[in-house]
Parts: C-alpha cells; sequence; structure tokens
C-alpha cells in the first residue's frame, strides 16, 4: 500500500515539556486511529502534520511533498483538509458562505466550479437543507459538520481531524461515523479521538501516544491482541488488577495480569489500549 | 495565485468593523472636543493625541479571527490574509484622520505632517502588536490583550519616558523636531515588526 505520510524523529517541545518525543510513523490510504490520554501530544502531532505547527526537529513528507520548505508546504496544503479540536466560525457567515470563504482560501479560482464543489461537500455533511442559515444559529453537531465540510471542500488527498466526535450526542457520533468512512475511501484520514469505538469501528490502522511517544502502531485487532488472556472475570473486584469494574451482569471485569485459574474474557481494544497505556506508564517510571 | 480577488469581499466581512468604528466614534469625540470653548493649543495636541490613541485601540482588534484554527492549515498563506485586512481598512483609517484633523480648529491644529506620523505610528504599532499575538500564541481573538498592552504602554512612556529621547512633546517644545524623526523610527519598528510577525514560520528555533 503506498504511503501518504511519512514521518521521523518528530519532536517539540513546550517549555519544559516534550509534547512530541521523536515520533515516527506512516500512514497509508484509509482511516488511521490516534488514541492516546489528555496531554500525550496527540493534537501536536495532528497539528505539526498538518502544518499549522512546526516541529522543533525531524522531518516529514505528505503524499511527497517535504513542509519544511515553503514550496513543499504550500503543495501540502493544496492538498490537505484539517478539522482542528476547537474549530471557529464566522457567525454571521451562512454555512454556504463559510465553506466557499474555505474553498476560496484553497485556491479554487472558478466561481461556478467552486459552489459546485461546496453544494456537493455539503450535501455529502447533510447539510443542503441549512446551507442558507447562519452559523451563529446552527446547533453544536451542525457548526461541527461545518467544520468537517470546510476540511473536506477541494476534495484533499489528506484529511486530519481532531477529536471531531467531542461534545456530539449518540445519534450525531452515528453520522459523524459514517461521514469518517466515507471520507476514508480513497484518501488517508488521521483521527484523533478518545472513542475506543470509533477506532474499533472505523479505522484499518491505529496508533497509540503517551507521553509525546508512539508506544503502538498497527491494526485494531493487533492492540486488542495485546490483552489477549489478560481480561478476565470474577465476583468481588481484583485487587491485582490493573482495572476492573463492575458489569451490567454483576461480575467484575478485570484487566491486568490474571490469577492462575481465573475465567478469561474475549478482551475489547479498549482493554488492548488500557493495557498499553500501562506498559508505557511502567516504562516512563523505570 | 498569490491574491484571489475574490478574496476580498469575505475577507472584508471578517474585517470586525464595529469595534473599530466604535473606537474611530470615540476618538472623533475627543478630537471634537478640541472644538468646545476656548482650546489651548496645547490641549488641543492632547486631545488628538487621545483620539489617536482611541482609534489605534479600534485598529487592535484588526486580526481578531475567530475562524483562525479552522483556516490555518489553507494554501492562502497568512501575510497574504493580514496584507488584505490591513489594506481594506487603511481607506477607512484615511478618511477618519481627514475628518479627525479637520475638527481641529485650524488656529490650534498642531502641524499636519508631524502630527499624522505620530497617529500612522500608533495605528501601524496596534497592528503589528495584534499580527504579534498572533505569531507567539494561539489566541483567536488578539484585540483584547493587544488594547491593554497599547493603553499600558502608551501611559507608561507618557510618565516615564526618558526626557532626552521624548517621543510625546508639545509643539513649541524645541525637542519637537528631534521627537518626530523618533516617531519616524518607531513607524519603521512597527512596520518591520509587523512584517516579521505575519510571516508564518517553517521551523522553530531548536531548543532540545
Amino acid at each position: 500500500m503506498t504511503t501518504t505520510v511519512s514521518a521521523s524523529g518528530l519532536s517539540l517541545r513546550y517549555g519544559g515539556t516534550r509534547a512530541l518525543d521523536d515520533v515516527s510513523l506512516r500512514l497509508t490510504a484509509g482511516v488511521t486511529g490516534l488514541l492516546g490520554p489528555n496531554g500525550a501530544g496527540k493534537t501536536t502531532l495532528l497539528r505539526v502534520l498538518a502544518t499549522a505547527l512546526p516541529a522543533d526537529r525531524g522531518a516529514f513528507t505528505v503524499l511527497g511533498h517535504d513542509p519544511g520548505t515553503a514550496r513543499g508546504r504550500q503543495e501540502v496544503r493544496r492538498r490537505l483538509g484539517y478539522l482542528p479540536q476547537t474549530p471557529g466560525f464566522h457567525p454571521d457567515f451562512t454555512a454556504f458562505e463559510f465553506v466557499d470563504y474555505v474553498a476560496i482560501l484553497k485556491e479554487m479560482t472558478d466561481r461556478a466550479a467552486r459552489h459546485r464543489e461546496v453544494r456537493r461537500v455539503l450535501d455529502e455533511v447533510g447539510l443542503a437543507e441549512v446551507r442558507g442559515k447562519r452559523i451563529r444559529k446552527l446547533s453544536g453537531g451542525m457548526r461541527q459538520r461545518v467544520a468537517l465540510g470546510s476540511a473536506l471542500v477541494g476534495d484533499p488527498g489528506f484529511l486530519v481531524l481532531d477529536e471531531p466526535t467531542v461534545g456530539l450526542d449518540p445519534e450525531q457520533r452515528m453520522r459523524f461515523r459514517e461521514l469518517i468512512a466515507e471520507a476514508g475511501e480513497g484518501r488517508t484520514v488521521l483521527l484523533s479521538t478518545h472513542q475506543t469505538e470509533d477506532v474499533a469501528m472505523l479505522c484499518h490502522r491505529v496508533v497509540v501516544m503517551a507521553a509525546g511517544r508512539v508506544r503502538f502502531e498497527g491494526t485494531p485487532a493487533e492492540l486488542t491482541a495485546r490483552a489477549e488472556g489478560r481480561v478476565w472475570s470474577s465476583t468481588e473486584r481484583d485487587p491485582g488488577a490493573k482495572a476492573g469494574w463492575r458489569t451490567g451482569t454483576g461480575t467484575f471485569r478485570n484487566v491486568g495480569a490474571p490469577p492462575p485459574g481465573a475465567e478469561l474474557l474475549e478482551p475489547t481494544l479498549e482493554d488492548g489500549y488500557l493495557l498499553t497505556l500501562d506498559d508505557a506508564g511502567a516504562e516512563v517510571a523505570a | 495565485m498569490f491574491l484571489n480577488r475574490q478574496l476580498v469581499l469575505p475577507v472584508h466581512r471578517t474585517v470586525p468593523w464595529r469595534g473599530i468604528g466604535a473606537a474611530g466614534a470615540a476618538g472623533l469625540l475627543l478630537a471634537a472636543l478640541t472644538r468646545t470653548g476656548e482650546t489651548a493649543e496645547r490641549l488641543s495636541l492632547y486631545l488628538l493625541r487621545a483620539a489617536i490613541l482611541a482609534f489605534a485601540v479600534g485598529l487592535a482588534f484588526l486580526l481578531d479571527d475567530p475562524a483562525r484554527h479552522t483556516t490555518s492549515t489553507v494554501p492562502t498563506r497568512r501575510p497574504v490574509r493580514v496584507a488584505l485586512r490591513t489594506v481594506l481598512v487603511v481607506p477607512a483609517a484615511a478618511a477618519w484622520w481627514t475628518v479627525a484633523l479637520l475638527l481641529v480648529p485650524p488656529e490650534v491644529r498642531p502641524p499636519v505632517a508631524d502630527i499624522t506620523l505620530e497617529a500612522g505610528a500608533a495605528f501601524v504599532l496596534a497592528v503589528a502588536g495584534a499580527a504579534a499575538a498572533v505569531r507567539f500564541s494561539e489566541v483567536t481573538r488578539p484585540g483584547r490583550p493587544v488594547t491593554g498592552a497599547l493603553l499600558t504602554t502608551a501611559v507608561l512612556a507618557m510618565l516615564f519616558w526618558p526626557g532626552r529621547w521624548a517621543l510625546f512633546v508639545p509643539v513649541e517644545d524645541e525637542r519637537w523636531a528631534a521627537a518626530h524623526e523618533r516617531w519616524g523610527l518607531v513607524l519603521g519598528g512597527a512596520v518591520l515588526l509587523g512584517v516579521v510577525c505575519a510571516i508564518e514560520p517553517l521551523r522553530r528555533r531548536v531548543r532540545l
């Protein structure tokens, strides 16, 4: 599979904090999930790859272009869609006007073609009915879709989405999953999220970050397999477990090193993620 | 294309005209005070400088952009967008300044070229301050912090600026000409600061 994004040794510090510490990764077409706790460096990595923030060290290419040069960054930006963690808007613009404004900023100069593209994108994100409505009058979920539309306009080859489902209700999240899955057909999508279900349902690859470093890179099945034989059921919370909680059936689901003879359970991606973070924490402490 | 002319209208709509207009109105009110009663030349100078400061405060909001992060990675470069906003506000600023000058009775009006230099320096400094706030922080609305900095700097400069480098001198003061050479330097420095801060860096300073 062709590599769309290739990064090696990306490092960045904020004051005394290493936000990115020697991050290397490769992305191919499809949706790649980026998981990690708060402060893991996910947003920083996304901003670096989206050319919103230069790294201190390291190099990367996007669709064959090096953003470390002015010309390369320009070329990357022509092929990039970016949805930031907290997208902002000009509230007096309508949804159509705002996406059209972004399309002009993306150098789409032919007015008729651009308006066709804006209409297509607003249809795609389900905003055709409200495209003439001012953004200040749209709900939070609709505004998020305006932001996704702004990222999608111009058919970018690389789409960077920073926690796009935060604050959305379950129905809106489901709709967003559909949109992201569609967006991932034929292009590379990097999706940062706290929702392991989103990763399990959408992503062909997953990257786990903690303390500015990549702790895991592989398929969701491989991440899940990390918890194989490390999830078990008990009638009491097992004090030796890394994490444990009472389930709806009244039994406890424990994650960690099971005692001999424990009743093992089928692991989930979340179990694999928790154990990866735990291993990373132990590594940092050591 | 370096600048798409279709950008002009939407960018015009993103300029915070209301804030700039309110500051401009306050400034004109201050300038109009020079017409009340018998105003001394020195008082009219102070009122005009207060008017300049009021309008500069409005211009500090020029780069407020709630969509900053949503549009941070578009191929149209930041210097182009900053320049476009600046160019759009120049005719309004020029018109405002003309009206402000005309409001001051001719017999108490300070030398026009020199006071225009002061106004230009203050206006450019306000916009350059906003550009610096955008360059070195993640704020989407730099206007408010820059306004605070601008007002504080102006007050501190009027109170504590060393006399031998005086900027705020009355017309009859023998240092008037020298002060306006320094205003020229302030203007040049502000332009330089604005240009440098409008550029998006490719690399951060390595601190590893």
